[in-house]
């Protein structure tokens, strides 16, 4: 009885021995075309045709006046909408973690609505609240500001849909943490500032890092809110997303793809940030036990 | 009984953090929702039922549901098969394959719709070979669930990634030396741990694949009753000043992204509150 | 007016449930006062009061005669050592240890120079001064724990406190760090507080053993009082290995229904021959390694199984008895307790001999 079981286990390890390299290179094989055509090659696509027409015309595109306004808009949008959602990030994030109260599941998913509205109606519900036939909207043209249609519009919508990315870094990071290094530093004396700055702050910068580049990478690549709260004024109330379409729409490819490419480029420092980041934390989860 | 009024924080900042959150929240987001709702019911019912009601809304509706299910149901499948990969197998370049998962939630989804929408051109790299074949990508439904697919990838994959890691291997292990054949390991052991995760995962995919606009609109062709999303349906209402029409196609749509929202977080903290038992 | 720390009617409600109800505790400066009890007594949750880590919902909190109640944890500057040591993951060894000196407002804060010396000074006491450069990560758990003692004394705390100081360490270590705690203590002579759920380390290390269960106090003593003259059933039973009798088996007892009977187990005398009040028992399992021996008996009138403990040249004498092997016990100290009804405390009736069993043999 005992030794028949011993070679029945035995040849099936045999079997499966012989199988799982096939089956591993088979399965590595599928996965990795899937991601190459439907993520290497789009990216690859992004260069490729940026540079079809020429270096020249390359830069010609990049240097252009109105290219220029639009990453110009960009990143002051960017330079706005980061930092102030940060703060809230930190903020909320440090009410939501370290105290117990009622509704904080609730609080948790409302936070989190901005990820379900398409970013269509987020520039949508903008237009309805500060357009001029919006519910703000006499009230505005009697002060003479203008909100649709330009810059302001463009950074609330944008503010809007880069709302939920820092905090949701952070909320699980800070959980895990819990908060007895706090209530050590308090016994040992430290102020509230003290101890967030010397205490908390450092055992979170990771994370908050990650959440900042997140954020800011939607905060410049945004298009469907920043489309509709825009209008679209060349030099003026173009970002770099809505600039891409204008010279695509005017099939301008090669310049199209040119300015898009910068933006390509931006997402790629920040998967190369975000990798960058994982290594760190994950050296730090080593060091620990 | 005597009881104190005041609760005890040992930690400070909890009234001012909270009523930061709570302030920033209704002001940036929670009042500015109200008013689409509220702006929705300033047309009569009438209009309203007519509206969401219209062969072309309908159509919208139908084709936007039809195209994000069929994409997150690819991405839970293939999602899944990547997630495997990553975790259980070692090969060169790893790292860069799992950084290049999340390209997806890096760029910006305009000149991710205007990649696709140049491969998958009957001249383009991968369209001219479908071209031959007689089969148009860009332009059609299909071009949309390319689209939506890419948008959804790193939603599944992140979701069952961690899942999988943290699966011991113990269990796999014994059920082998019980005499499992893989297969039914796979089935009978793994599946059912990640399952949730893969839910979850298909979940996020398709309530986002719902609202995508912006890699969508450059491949799908955007005719009327064929390939018309609701977030471009929207924009050529309000492009027609239509804002009552427009606010109520949106609180429809919405409605549908709450439900799922709300679901989702349920059925994570439903999980959640199962794994801290065992 | 009393010096030391002084509890007056001190009550946490989580929920609905009292986690800390009604105590009133007197604790001398100087002193090194345990609070023992299982876990969900209240006894972390009362340390954590005090240190003002926890609110309290009713009650004060005086240190030194003044009332603390109302104080931040900040303003009460006590040590405190948390059970997962709870140091600053990202700082040496050393700015761990230095935090509580470095965070002093400018005017109190001491020299660059005075902080280094103070540091050492304490990595001496601790010795473990060759870690000043290291991460905690990089430290063992007992080296931690040293750690987060160092780090508490370093603001020159009037009282220290420690939530289960060596719950997370393994058997040895343990044992070690009591010596080395008690002898901390006996050098710097401050009032120190600690909670532990092992009666072995309370009894061994404090001068005042605080039982506690359900969160009230049920006796408060030096370890030989609470030891040898338990205030009832629970603190008799939680303080060492009981064997348990009830019903039939207590004879002599009025009020059988409510009375408890409890017995140490090297308490019960074996013998081979029958005794005026012994019982007849087989033995059904013998652990025999070490000075002591232990047995597990089954009393052949009752069925009920018991544990004896023995010495080893006693076992010898006994001819060095084997499962199933059939002697007579006798239960010379035997104390009785008679369940309180509401509380489901109990206090002692009656003190029985051998007597109480008498007639069953």
């Amino acid at each position: 009885m005992e030794t028949s079981n011993l070679v029945e286990v035995t040849s099936t390890r045999v079997r499966n021995f012989m199988l799982a390299p096939i089956r591993k290179w088979l399965l590595i094989g599928v996965a990795l075309s899937f991601l190459g055509i439907f993520i290497f090659i789009p990216l690859l696509a992004v260069f490729s045709e940026a540079l079809k027409k020429g270096i020249g015309l390359y830069f010609a595109a990049i240097i252009e006046p109105d290219a220029l306004a639009a990453i110009k808009l960009t990143l002051l949008t960017a330079l706005i909408a980061v930092p102030v959602n940060t703060l809230f990030g930190v903020i909320a994030a440090w009410g939501i973690t370290k105290f117990n109260f009622k509704g904080k599941n609730m609080l948790i998913t409302l936070i989190d609505l901005p990820f379900a509205v398409s970013p269509v109606i987020a520039g949508l519900v903008f237009v309805l609240l500060f357009g001029t036939s919006g519910v703000l909207g006499p009230l505005l043209e009697a002060n003479n500001m203008k909100i649709i249609f330009a810059v302001p519009g463009i950074v609330i919508a944008t503010l809007f849909i880069t709302f939920p990315f820092v905090v949701r870094e952070l909320i699980p990071i800070m959980q895990e943490q819990g908060s007895e290094e706090e209530q050590a530093a308090l016994t040992l004396g430290a102020s509230s500032w003290q101890m967030f700055f010397r205490v908390t702050l450092p055992n979170i910068k990771w994370g908050l890092l990650y959440g900042i580049i997140l954020c800011n990478a939607r905060a410049m690549g945004e298009f469907g809110a920043v489309s509709v709260v825009s209008g679209h004024i060349r030099g003026l109330t173009n970002t770099v997303p809505l600039h891409v379409e204008i010279l695509y729409n005017e099939y301008n490819f090669a310049a199209a793809f040119a300015v898009a490419s910068l933006l390509a480029l931006l997402a790629i420092v920040t998967l190369v940030f975000k990798s960058i980041v994982e290594w760190k934390t994950k050296r730090n989860d080593h060091g620990e036990r | 009984m005597f009881k104190h009024s005041k609760r005890h924080r040992v930690l400070p900042g909890f009234g001012l953090s909270m009523g930061y959150t709570v302030i920033y929240l209704s002001l940036m987001i929670l009042i500015p929702i109200a008013v689409l709702f509220l702006k929705a019911t300033t047309i009569s019912w009438v209009e309203f039922w007519e509206t969401v009601t219209d062969e072309r809304v309908v159509a919208s509706y139908k084709l936007t549901f039809y195209t994000s299910f069929i994409a997150a149901i690819v991405n839970a499948i293939f999602g899944t098969l990547i997630a495997w990969v990553l975790v259980r197998y070692n090969f060169f370049g790893k790292k860069f394959v799992d950084a290049l998962v999340d390209l997806p939630f890096a760029m910006p989804t305009a000149v991710a719709g205007i990649a696709l929408t140049t491969i998958y051109a009957p001249n383009g790299w991968i369209g001219q070979y479908f071209a031959q074949l007689g089969v148009k990508i860009s332009y059609t439904q299909y071009g949309i669930m390319i689209a939506l697919t890419f948008i959804g990838l790193p939603f599944v994959v992140r979701s069952v990634q961690p899942v999988l890691q943290d699966l011991d291997q113990q269990y796999e292990e014994a059920a082998a030396t019980l005499g499992a054949h893989s297969g039914q390991i796979f089935f009978k052991i793994i599946f059912p741990a990640i399952f949730p995760a893969i839910l979850t995962g298909f979940a996020l995919a398709f309530a986002r694949a719902l609202g995508e606009y912006g890699s969508v609109v450059f491949i799908s062709g955007n005719m009327p009753m064929k390939t018309e999303i609701v977030p471009l349906l929207i924009i050529t209402k309000l492009e027609q000043y239509n804002y009552g029409g427009a606010a109520a196609i949106a609180a429809v749509m919405l409605v549908f992204s709450f439900i799922l929202l709300f679901l989702i977080n349920f059925w994570q903290w439903k999980t959640a509150k199962k794994h801290q038992m065992t | 007016m009393e010096m030391g720390i002084t509890l007056n009617g001190v009550t946490k409600v989580f929920g609905a449930q009292a986690a800390v109800q009604d105590i009133n505790l007197e604790i001398p400066t100087g002193d090194f006062v345990a609070l023992l009890g299982p876990s969900g007594s209240g006894k972390t949750t009362l340390l954590r009061m005090i240190a003002g880590l926890e609110g309290l919902d009713k009650g004060k909190i005086f240190f030194n005669g003044v009332d603390y109640s109302a104080k931040t944890v900040k303003e009460r500057k006590v040590g405190f050592v948390f059970q997962h040591y709870a140091l600053f993951k990202h700082m040496t060894i050393f700015e761990n240890v230095a935090f509580g000196l470095k965070v002093k407002p400018r005017k109190w804060r001491p020299s660059k120079k005075e902080i280094r010396e103070k540091v050492f000074e304490l990595l001496r006491l601790v010795q473990l001064e060759h870690v000043a450069d290291r991460y905690p990560s990089q430290l063992s758990g007992g080296q931690r724990q040293r750690i987060a003692l160092a780090r508490a004394l370093a603001v020159e705390p009037e009282v220290l406190l420690l939530d289960e100081p060596f719950g997370a360490l393994d058997a040895k270590v343990r044992q070690e760090l009591r010596h080395w705690l008690r002898d901390i203590h006996q050098k710097l002579n401050i009032t120190t507080v600690f909670v532990t759920h092992d009666q072995e380390e309370a009894l061994e290390m404090a001068d005042t053993v605080v039982v506690m269960n359900h969160g009230r106090i049920e006796q408060i003593g030096s370890p030989q009082e609470v030891y040898e003259k338990p205030a009832n059933a629970f603190v008799y039973s939680f303080l060492g290995r009981v064997n348990e009798f009830r019903g039939a088996a207590l004879l002599n007892v009025s009020d059988k229904e409510e009375a408890v009977g409890y017995i140490r187990p090297h308490e019960i005398l074996l013998s081979k021959i029958p005794k005026r009040y012994s019982v007849a028992a087989e033995v059904s399992h013998v652990h025999a390694v070490g000075s002591t021996v232990r047995a597990v008996l089954r009393r052949l009138d009752t069925n009920d199984f018991f544990e004896v403990e023995v010495a080893l040249d006693l076992y010898r004498t006994l001819d060095q008895f084997t499962k199933g092997a059939l002697l007579y016990a006798e239960f010379t100290n035997i104390i009785v307790f008679k369940e309180k009804e509401k509380l489901g405390r109990s206090m002692i009736v009656e003190k029985v001999t051998g007597e109480a069993f008498s007639a069953l043999s």
